[in-house]
């Protein structure tokens, strides 16, 4: 497995509070490629932002990562999040009025962070940051703007410049551009591709939006309830899913297109499941249309590398 | 006439310096135009959806068609009747007030967090006066709750028990329980999952069969519009800028901004 | 009531020793309070019962006169002090509750109608607010309870005083409560579920009263717990500096201010008991109100 910049080993993300022990991710297994776009997409609670923060070692207590490794750039990085952080894996929150310090110019920042990360002298600590502000397409000149003094898409596109200044080789984007307009969402989308692709950054791009990982991505893990239910080429996954949960996502995501205009958007029943209420077995079991008696039992592995049902077990044995 | 029709609607906001200070720094008066001039006419039981972004003045029409704003000129009449006019009696005014009703767009902060579900839902009941026995009035709850694909025994929970979905059903039987004839749907479904939304989006189509409902559909998604609505208007910056049934907005997009929408909506078809 | 000792609030409560042990001493200085008239030897109020040669008796010690033995020790006047104490704390508690209950219901009417109708009459109440902040509360209390004061006809001078008492300390404290509540009304406002009240026709008091009140009590209960505090404070400094409860149904105050004036010459019993009973009190009040802050915090999020 040369080729993975980053493997999320089986790990279990846990919380205890008066009631018992609560799993926010239950085994979860993952690997980012060089240079690769891979999504992480499920509904709210699935644990995809909780994925992130595990990977830079950002969970509050009293939550802990309790089992399991992060293996990056082939070495273990478990208790070595610290030096990891900011330098080799960049960060990028939602919303981009959070990212900024409104009291503080966004070139001072950006200073700072390069200088933390980078041995470099303070003029071409300058030259970097008027550079980097040039590649998000923002005048060089604007280094002495305050945060409030953008719109809400040049503040992302500022956020995107300081997560670039460090020059990482891995960014984890939480959900960049659901607070923007979709109109912008598009730009900065693009904008985020191109510069990886270019210098060869791996991005874990988190989001619940469908659409967006099926233009941005190129491979896509869909989480349920803590746990990884499929993973892989983006396309595939999409147009032929093997999971029945990713199967339900696709189906109920409205499209524009001529065939669904008024008519009834296919609909998953129930909810999913809260931590301290998981079912027995698989998570997304008592509302799959498919489910075996096996379902219901035991917690399905992952098969063919592709996706955790029971379903497919037959098909991997065949292959 | 239409059951609804808005007629050169228009809301300014004055975001001006104060005269002492305009004078002495000889600066203009800066007036904020959120809806300019704005005409759309709405069938009864059919479903007409405002698209736009941010600033694009949507929010301001939804608040100006339950009254909750006053229009800086024009009309918005619902049965030919103005919900703003101050000349409007009392009494009337009530009436026309249980027709229309809003479901709004963050389920966290649209129910009362310290009210139990089964006041939130009886309260426009009691405050219209449409019936007037309690017993009665908790039977109709009960009904209500269940029309909206929730339980009888929710009826003592309060919101915070509840996913964001399950409340955006409690906000829906809450405008249902006044017996309203149009709702304005506020973005109902943007702070929802893609499965929780499509159930919510398939509960508001099958309501509006059964009580023949009017709906006034706000929305930034694109893709959600073209599976409720009979009719599209674009908006952009105030301006109604086309209007379309959905066929033709997405075949035929006439105007330059919409078709600058309908390229950069995040898609999940390749 | 099964609810509550089932809740989140009171399994924290269990796990916060300063919590529990605050709790029992206010508990226990409250009930001393309400059943001292069980408690107490004798009653320190009723100068009948006097005997002035048990004057400076010490704690513990037959009087050298009559032979009565005093838990505490007697005042000057041969007053019991044990008893003497529990009946000045129910002045200092009434007082103090009493008092809080006045500014918590101002200041929070006063805070929802500046929150919630905003325009003049909001900054006429936040300007009033500014000014009475700028003055010490103390010097307040005093302004309000010499007007009072010169108000009233002698005759009803000593028996207002303690009513007179309460409103001065109540007029002083009422701003924090108003700032409060006129904030988060302020962003209740903003939420749709008000909005949604609106639709329905309800008038503009009824909305206030109905869906914002019940949302804004929350940091109210930790600001009066404080200011129950002060209040008590308050209290005993004004009986202190003699414009409180009288000498002859003397408050905690009124009693540190007789015991001052012994204290050097030997008497030190008279100030020192009920000075570390008004301690305890003000402490675990105190220590009390901080933890709930502390507890009903996080949870606001």
């Amino acid at each position: 497995m040369d080729d993975n910049l980053l493997e999320v080993r089986n790990i279990s993300v846990t919380f205890k509070n008066r009631y018992g022990t609560l799993k926010a991710l239950d085994n979860l297994s993952l690997n980012v490629k060089k240079g690769e776009i891979l999504g992480l997409v499920g509904e709210s609670g699935a644990g995809k932002s909780m994925t992130g923060a595990a990977i830079l070692g950002l969970i509050d207590p009293p939550g802990h990562m309790s089992s399991g490794e992060i293996w990056y750039k082939g070495k273990c990085i478990n208790d070595a999040h610290e030096a990891i952080r900011g330098r080799e894996i960049s960060m990028i929150f939602q919303d981009p009025l959070m990212s900024l310090n409104p009291l503080r110019r966004i070139g001072d920042q950006l200073l700072e962070t390069i200088l933390t990360h980078m041995n470099v002298t303070k003029s071409e600590a300058i030259k970097r940051a008027r550079k980097g502000l040039e590649e998000v397409g923002i005048d060089p000149n604007r280094l002495n703007s305050y945060p409030h003094t953008f719109s809400g898409g040049m503040r992302q596109r500022v956020v995107i410049a300081l997560a670039l200044a460090p020059e990482p080789s891995l960014i984890i984007a939480d959900e960049p551009t659901t607070a923007l307009d979709v109109s912008v969402q598009a730009q900065i989308l693009d904008l985020l591709k191109n510069l990886c692709k270019e210098r060869g950054t791996s991005i874990i791009l988190v989001t619940h939006d469908m659409g967006v990982i099926a233009q941005t991505t190129d491979r896509v893990g869909v989480l349920y309830a803590g746990r990884l239910a499929e993973i892989g080429d983006t396309r595939e996954v999409l147009t032929n899913p093997k999971h029945p949960y990713t199967k339900g996502l696709v189906d109920s995501t409205p499209r524009i297109d001529a065939n669904s205009f008024y008519k009834e958007l296919y609909q998953i029943s129930g909810t999913m499941p809260k931590l301290d209420a998981m079912p027995n077995g698989c998570a997304f079991h008592p509302r799959c249309e498919f489910a075996i008696d096996k379902c219901s039992k035991e917690t399905p592995q992952v098969f063919s590398d592709r996706a955790a049902c029971w379903l497919l077990e037959n098909e991997a044995i065949v292959e | 006439m239409s059951f609804v029709q808005a007629k050169d609607l228009t809301r300014e906001y004055d975001l001006s310096d104060p005269f002492i200070v305009r004078t002495i720094a000889m600066r203009p008066k800066r007036i904020l135009t959120a809806v300019d001039n704005v005409s759309f006419s709405i069938e009864k039981g059919t479903t007409y959806a405002l698209v736009g972004e941010s600033g694009s003045g949507k929010s301001t029409i939804a608040k100006m068609a339950v009254g909750l704003l006053k229009p800086t000129s024009g009309s918005l009449l619902v049965d030919g009747k103005n919900l703003n006019d101050p000349f409007l009696p009392k009494e009337e005014k009530l009436a026309l007030r249980r027709r229309i009703q809003m479901v709004f767009q963050s389920p966290y902060a649209s129910l009362n967090p310290r009210w139990k579900v089964g006041d939130i839902i009886a309260e426009p009941i009691k405050a219209f006066r449409l019936i007037n026995d309690h017993a009665s009035q908790i039977n109709r709850v009960h009904e209500l709750l269940e029309q909206v694909g929730l339980s009888t025994s929710d009826v003592n929970k309060f919101p915070h028990e509840f996913s964001g979905g399950q409340r955006q059903r409690i906000s829906i039987a809450r405008a249902l329980s006044s017996e309203p004839e149009i709702i304005i749907c506020d973005e109902p479904t943007s702070a929802l999952d893609v499965s929780v939304q499509a159930q919510v989006l398939n509960l508001l189509k099958s309501l509006q069969k059964e009580y023949s409902l009017t709906y006034l559909f706000i929305t930034h998604d694109l893709a959600v519009v073209s599976t409720m609505a009979n009719k599209i208007g674009v908006l952009n910056q105030g301006k109604l800028v086309e209007e379309q049934t959905p066929e033709n907005l997405f075949s035929n997009p006439k105007k330059a901004y919409t078709k600058m929408l309908l390229n950069s909506a995040p898609n999940i078809n390749f | 009531m099964e609810r509550f000792f089932k809740s989140d609030f009171f399994y924290d409560f269990l796990r916060a020793p300063v919590a529990i042990i605050s709790f029992c001493v206010v508990a226990l200085l409250v009930l001393s309070a309400i059943f001292a008239q069980f408690i107490a030897p004798t009653n320190p109020f009723d100068p009948a019962s006097l005997e002035l040669m048990n004057g400076f008796t010490p704690p513990m010690e037959p009087n050298m006169f009559t032979g009565d033995v005093f838990l505490l020790g007697a005042d000057d006047q041969g007053r019991d002090l044990f008893s003497a104490i529990l009946y000045g704390l129910r002045i200092s508690l009434f007082v103090g509750i009493m008092a809080v209950s006045l500014a918590m219901v101002m200041g929070v009417l006063l805070g929802l109608i500046a929150g919630y109708v905003g325009g003049w009459l909001d900054n006429l109440i936040m300007r009033l607010a500014d000014i009475q902040m700028t003055f010490p509360s103390i010097l307040i209390a005093m302004l309000i309870f010499g007007v009072a004061r010169g108000l009233l006809p002698p005759e009803l001078r000593y028996e207002m005083a303690i009513t007179v008492l309460i409103i001065s300390i109540g007029l002083s404290e009422w701003v924090p409560f108003a700032r409060t509540v006129r904030g988060t009304t302020m962003v209740e406002k903003e939420k749709e579920y008000v909005a949604a009240a609106q639709l329905i026709g309800l008038k503009r008091w009824q909305i206030m009263i109905r869906h914002i009140l019940p949302n804004v009590l929350g940091p109210v209960l930790v600001i009066a717990t404080i200011t129950f505090a002060l209040a008590i404070i308050a209290e005993a400094s004004l009986s202190f500096l003699g414009v409180g409860a009288p000498r002859t149904e003397p408050s905690l105050g009124t009693l540190i201010r007789v015991g001052q004036d012994f204290l050097f010459s030997g008497e030190w019993w008279i100030l020192l008991f009920p000075a570390l009973t008004l301690l305890a009190l003000a402490l675990a009040v105190n220590l009390l109100g901080d933890w709930l802050r502390d507890t009903l915090n996080p949870r606001l999020k």
